[in-house]
């Protein structure tokens, strides 16, 4: 008799935890708390983590690789510029992402290596940032963004978290530009580019970089390098979103199908899609 | 040791010949007569089997050879040389099949088999082949006949004949052949020509036939294609009663 | 891809290492015959070596018997010099398109050492091999007339590299009839 009570009265502890997390969710503190996951029961988590994310997994779970993202600094703020593709291995899975991510009106990320990460951890920021504002009754400033985001991955740092991210956005102290990544790495700069399509936007920009732009040529020369490396690089395509960060928040400027702008920089009409010859 | 003798066998005369080749044609005009016929629709090639002895089994003889499917060939001169030619030629075939999957065209077998002839006129420490071929056989262009000399020359023919006789046979074919000619025409022409100058009895296994075309058709899965085709001594047999 | 007494084969006309992109100009088809084409994709040396090797062999069997090869000839000789590699392949993987000479079509694709497999409607080979073929079950249908082969081929390789990140770049398509090879190039998405 009691030996069938005890099997029902008896509770498992994750259950209780359960139980614990619905009736009691009463802590405020609690929900301003960073994020937490559940780990894998292994022996040695970093080497697991590490071992299923790499390139070389026989089941690898990233997506979107390959990128090109790019920022840089000029006289009337930032521009920032990014594609659109998004692959798993040679496979294109979309050509409509929207990698450049509204943190909030101030501030801008963009997304490079696993979208997933990038999506989740901004988002994040996103939140930490709002929490700050409310908490101190003023903005956060730029340096002070990066550094929390940088923070709160290094956590996880080997552990097969993979993002190479900017956050750019203006402060009291003016435009500003960090590059922070999955490594930990979180840097000051004039300009940055990210992904695999990088070396190629770089090539462009550095080409054609002048402090003293005016803001539409600096908007063509963002575009223009976000184009020339989706040409040269498999793994950017799709189209070129561009934003400007200026003193009172940043401004979306525009989506352009880089196979328009192919046409448009050949300074060739848009042709049909055939020419055709006929051998005899 | 070998080194030191390949030097070639055959070589020039003072007044330009290459006489072994023309000893080795001599021992051609001393073999048995044989003879090739191209029809409209077919060719056949005959010889006379010939045996030293009456005791010697003569159904074990094979003179008129398939090479595959589509080719055959008969010889005059030197039997040994004859077998070693056949192998190659064989070899030949099948190694056209691996890489085409398909039998070569007659003409191309022919010009294997005379490049290996040639090849023996000039090559070290061998000999040429004492042997003259007659090859038939049938591809996408129709029937082909060719003489093959050991030389290495060869040409087509529409009638040829090789051998001891070949002289009187040319003649009198000369004399039988026209080009409307179907093939059971030739096969009796082949019969009447080898009969010119036959020593002895001529019956069913005095001689060998070959033909290709006519109605013989069919090699490998679906495809019709003409298959050369020994005449068995009771098909020789039909031919002869039918000759006087 | 087979149609009404034709055939069309295309190829993109993408060169690059890995994800990065050399050439658009580099063709990966040649005429083997009045009547037939060979496609080859895969490794660039390999694909050029080759078809050195067959455009030498191809011009051999021509001057040796006196006829051009027939697609299925062709095919089998393709692949027997494959397969002379069986242990150090090629890493390539070609396409035999042609009329034989009762103009109907014929069709063979095959894998880096040889095994070849004859198709009545179309073959795909390459990177984008999965999404070519999605197309292809999607797009083709029997007994096309040239016209509509070309405009279904062309759809079907556009649409297929356009999900491919290594392949694209523009594109050639050739529709052999009796009478005529015809050839376009298409201009597609450069990205």
């Amino acid at each position: 008799m009691n030996s069938i009570l005890n099997e029902f009265k008896s509770t498992s502890a994750l259950c209780e935890e359960e139980l614990h997390d619905s009736l009691y969710d009463w802590d405020t503190a609690n929900g301003f708390a960073l994020p937490t996951f559940e780990f894998p029961a292994v022996h040695n988590l970093n080497r697991f983590m590490k071992d299923i994310t790499s390139a070389s997994a026989p089941c690898q779970i990233e997506i979107q690789h390959g990128t090109t993202t790019l920022a840089f600094k000029f006289k009337s703020g930032v521009i920032v510029a990014a594609d659109s593709r998004a692959s798993q291995g040679n496979y294109v899975s979309t050509s409509s992402v929207k990698k450049i991510i509204e943190i909030n009106p101030f501030l801008l990320g963009t997304m490079a290596g696993g979208a997933a990460d990038c999506t989740f951890w901004q988002r994040e920021l996103g939140r930490q940032c709002r929490l700050y504002e409310l908490r101190n009754k003023e903005r956060i400033s730029v340096a002070a963004a990066s550094k929390l985001l940088a923070n709160m991955i290094y956590r996880y740092k080997g552990m097969g978290l993979s993002m190479g991210t900017m956050v750019t956005g203006w402060d009291k102290t003016g435009p500003k530009i960090f590059y922070v990544d999955s490594d930990g790495t979180r840097v000051d700069g004039e300009l940055f580019s990210v992904g695999s399509g990088s070396p190629f936007a770089y090539g462009i920009i550095d080409n054609g970089f002048d402090f003293d732009l005016d803001v539409p040529s600096a908007i063509d020369l963002g575009k223009r390098a976000i184009y020339h490396a989706t040409h040269r690089d498999g793994a950017s395509g799709g189209t070129v979103n561009l934003y400007h960060v200026k003193p009172d928040g940043w401004a979306r400027i525009g989506r352009w199908d880089v196979e328009d702008l192919h046409w448009e920089f050949q300074d060739q009409p848009k042709p049909s899609p055939i020419n055709s010859s006929v051998i005899g | 040791m070998t080194d030191r003798y390949s030097f070639s066998l055959t070589t020039f005369s003072p007044s330009g010949k290459l006489v072994q080749i023309e000893y080795a044609l001599k021992a051609v005009a001393q073999g048995v007569t044989s003879i090739g016929i191209k029809a409209t629709n077919g060719v056949v090639i005959a010889t006379e089997k010939k045996s030293a002895s009456s005791l010697i089994d003569d159904s074990s003889l094979e003179k008129v050879a398939v090479v595959c499917p589509n080719i055959g060939m008969v010889y005059s001169g030197m039997g040994p040389d004859f077998r070693v030619l056949t192998t190659k030629a064989r070899k030949a075939a099948q190694k056209y099949k691996r890489i085409y999957d398909e039998y070569p065209p007659t003409g191309i077998l022919v010009k294997e088999v005379a490049s290996v002839m040639q090849e023996f006129t000039q090559s070290g420490g061998v000999r040429p082949f004492g042997v003259s071929l007659l090859v038939c056989g049938y591809d996408e262009k129709g029937p082909g006949l060719y003489q093959v000399d050991p030389s290495g020359s060869y040409w087509a023919w529409k009638a040829s004949a090789i051998g001891k006789n070949m002289v009187n046979a040319k003649t009198f074919l000369e004399k039988r052949y026209n080009d409307d000619m179907e093939l059971e025409d030739a096969v009796h022409t082949a019969i009447i020509t080898l009969k010119e100058g036959f020593e002895g009895e001529m019956n069913e296994h005095s001689i060998e036939i070959g033909v290709i075309g006519g109605g013989n058709f069919g090699f490998g899965p679906g495809k019709e294609e003409p298959v050369f085709k020994k005449l068995t001594p009771e098909e020789i047999k039909d031919y002869l009663a039918n000759i006087v | 891809m087979s149609g009404k007494n034709c055939v069309a084969i295309a190829s993109d006309k993408r060169f690059g290492v890995k994800y990065l992109t050399i050439s658009m100009e580099f063709p990966k088809m040649f005429q083997a015959t009045d009547k037939t084409f060979i496609g080859i994709s895969g490794l660039a040396t390999d694909v050029q070596t080759l078809m050195e090797r067959f455009r030498f062999k191809i011009n051999m069997y021509r001057m040796n018997e006196e006829r051009d090869f027939e697609p299925i000839t062709l095919a089998n000789m393709v692949s027997s010099t494959l397969y002379e590699r069986r242990f150090s392949p090629y890493f390539v993987e070609p396409i035999v398109a042609g009329l034989d000479k009762n103009n109907n079509p014929y069709i063979n694709g095959m894998d880096l050492i040889g095994c070849s497999t004859t198709a009545c409607d179309f073959a795909a080979t390459g990177t984008p091999e999965d999404q070519l073929y999605g197309t292809c079950e999607a797009l083709w249908e029997p007994n096309l007339e040239p016209e509509e082969l070309f405009e279904t081929i062309s759809q079907t390789i556009m649409s297929a590299t356009n999900r491919d990140c290594v392949s694209g770049w523009g594109a050639v398509v050739h529709v052999i009839t009796p009478e005529r090879v015809i050839t376009r190039t298409l201009k597609t998405r450069m990205d």
